[in-house]
């Protein structure tokens, strides 16, 4: 069964924007794939509908099975509890250390404090920054930030991960370094959908890539080295 | 790198399996939740104690006003009390009534609605008084006859029924006149009851003053932390989850201006104490001031509390609504 299924969807913004027209698609639980396309193509709308941010204006979005077009405004927060999201600008909090910013999912989910002390570390250890979590965010360069921005994200062990132009800021050998994590997470069974512009990187990765443009699904398929 | 990813693997696993929470584990982090943000409440307080403190004053002011007003009116209203048991109606008697019909006046009077109690003082009592009390005794030897007639003094159950029984008690049969020398103490009952209202609507007013205080206390603190929020709720953090530390802030707000308002209150009482008792003193009177006590104090706290609270509650439910993730 598909872990994520777009049904010829379709988003129209109040002011009459258009920002998706018709979409379908399918991934499979553990499956990775880039969502690529012109910045207005709609790639954001499209993750937004992932997250609930936004509602479909028709069509239908199945997760796991299950539609959740009209799920109640109630479950939205345990919906999202199965969601890990990365940002462009990773959105950390400087208040507070990287140790907590990264505990941020297990505390709202209701986890105990051994657990979560367990979790973060574990989480923390992947991106290979199990040593800066005394650290304040601001303290650690961009790719270091965006990989606690990753740690945030799969700390709760989500079974989707939705990543917004992750390496937007980066410069190629750490956004390589960033991909190479992704695959990661989905080599161990998480569906992992990125959105990114970053062509040349895309490419070298031999990944299902989706390409958006004015709204409508223009490509999907694997790419072999580049088209 | 390898390690790495069996490491990932390894977590991937834990967590599915760990991944249902149990009841006991939710309250448990429900109940540590409420600890910790009470406690990170209270310590935000405490770490803007100029903004804290001003919003603490104006809450504790507009407390304190109608609570003094309160206690005010409470306090003439015990003075009041105390002359009310010397309201009492006289009644004058024609001359030349007979014995069995001034009884039957006395049990009339007696069988009137609202009235306490009846004494009847004759004429020659009457007469003995005056001159034991007014210094004209020999004076009054010069006159033939005894001018002061029968009389009975009727004392009432409550001011209010005064008035009414003035007017019965004119209708009957062999009265002469009758006084009524209270009116003032009427018009203080009427001027204690708008007292009453005037605390009423002037909390009612200042009450509203403290909710948009609280709110707008809270209306900056949820925009000064708007980054936190939309993290928060893009973690799945639920709306309750959310609210929570804002709520907490506007309880502890309102209880600490009710506090302080408290303490002012207190201050008050004792500042007065002392001229007050001297003034008591002089017209040989028992009255002395009742402060807030202890019920006071904890329906305060109460008042403040909830006033703050349901300030917060206004507040987050209006801005927290507007900050969604993007």
């Amino acid at each position: 069964m598909s872990m994520i299924r777009f049904d010829n969807l379709c988003k129209r913004y109040e002011s009459g924007y258009e920002a998706l027209r018709g979409v379908s698609f399918e991934m499979d639980a553990g499956e990775m794939a880039f969502l690529t396309g012109h910045s207005g193509a709609g790639k954001s709308t499209l993750l937004k509908l992932l997250m609930l941010i936004e509602r479909p204006t028709s069509g239908n979005l199945l997760i796991n099975g299950k539609n959740i077009n009209r799920l109640p405004h109630s479950k939205v927060p345990f919906y999202r509890r199965q969601v890990g999201v990365v940002f462009q600008n990773h959105q950390l909090l400087f208040d507070r250390s990287v140790f907590e910013n990264v505990a941020l999912p297990l505390q709202v989910a209701g986890y105990s404090h051994g657990d979560i002390g367990r979790r973060v570390r574990a989480a923390l250890d992947t991106v290979g920054l199990l040593d800066r979590e005394k650290h304040n965010p601001i303290a650690l360069s961009g790719g270091e930030q965006q990989r606690i921005g990753i740690a945030r994200a799969v700390v709760h062990k989500p079974k989707i991960l939705l990543a917004d132009e992750p390496t937007g800021n980066l410069d190629p050998q750490l956004s390589a370094e960033i991909m190479a994590l992704f695959k990661r997470f989905q080599d161990v069974g998480v569906t992992v959908l990125v959105a990114s512009h970053d062509i040349n990187l895309i490419n070298r990765m031999d990944m299902r890539i989706m390409r958006l443009n004015q709204g409508q699904m223009e490509q999907d398929g694997v790419s072999y080295g580049g088209y | 790198m390898a390690a790495t990813n069996s490491k990932a693997r390894d977590g991937a696993q834990r967590g599915a399996r760990g991944q249902v929470l149990s009841r006991l584990d939710k309250w448990r982090s429900y109940r540590h939740h409420h600890q910790t943000t009470l406690k990170s409440s209270t310590l935000k307080i405490l770490r803007e104690p100029l903004q804290s403190l001003l919003t603490i004053l104006v809450i504790a002011i507009a407390l304190t006003l109608p609570a003094a007003l309160y206690l005010s009116v409470e306090n003439i209203r015990q003075l009041s009390g105390g002359v009310d048991a010397s309201a009492q109606i006289s009644v004058f008697v024609k001359k030349g009534a007979r014995d069995s019909a001034l009884k039957s006046l006395t049990g009339k009077l007696e069988g009137l609605s609202g009235v306490a109690s009846v004494t009847y003082i004759s004429a020659q009592d009457a007469l003995d008084e005056f001159e034991a009390l007014s210094g004209f005794g020999s004076a009054l030897q010069y006159l033939d006859e005894n001018p002061l007639p029968d009389s009975f003094l009727v004392q009432p159950l409550l001011i209010g029924d005064a008035a009414r029984l003035v007017t019965e008690i004119r209708e009957l049969k062999l009265v002469d006149d009758v006084q009524l020398d209270l009116e003032w103490l009427q018009r203080l009952d009427a001027l204690l009851d708008m007292g009453r209202k005037l605390v009423l609507s002037l909390g009612a007013a200042l009450g509203l003053g403290v909710i948009l205080v609280v709110g707008n206390t809270i209306r900056l603190a949820i925009q000064s932390r708007r980054d936190e929020i939309t993290v928060v709720k893009m973690v799945g953090g639920t709306d309750a989850y959310v609210r929570r530390p804002f709520l907490y802030s506007g309880l502890l707000f309102g209880l600490f201006g009710a506090l302080v308002a408290a303490i002012l209150l207190t201050g008050l009482g004792l500042w007065l104490a002392g001229p007050v008792d001297k003034l008591a003193l002089m017209y040989q009177s028992q009255f002395s001031i009742t402060g807030l006590g202890f019920r006071g104090v904890v329906a305060l706290l109460l008042i403040g509390g909830s006033v703050g609270l349901v300030g917060a509650w206004l507040a987050v439910g209006q801005h927290l609504r507007n900050i969604q993730p993007r």
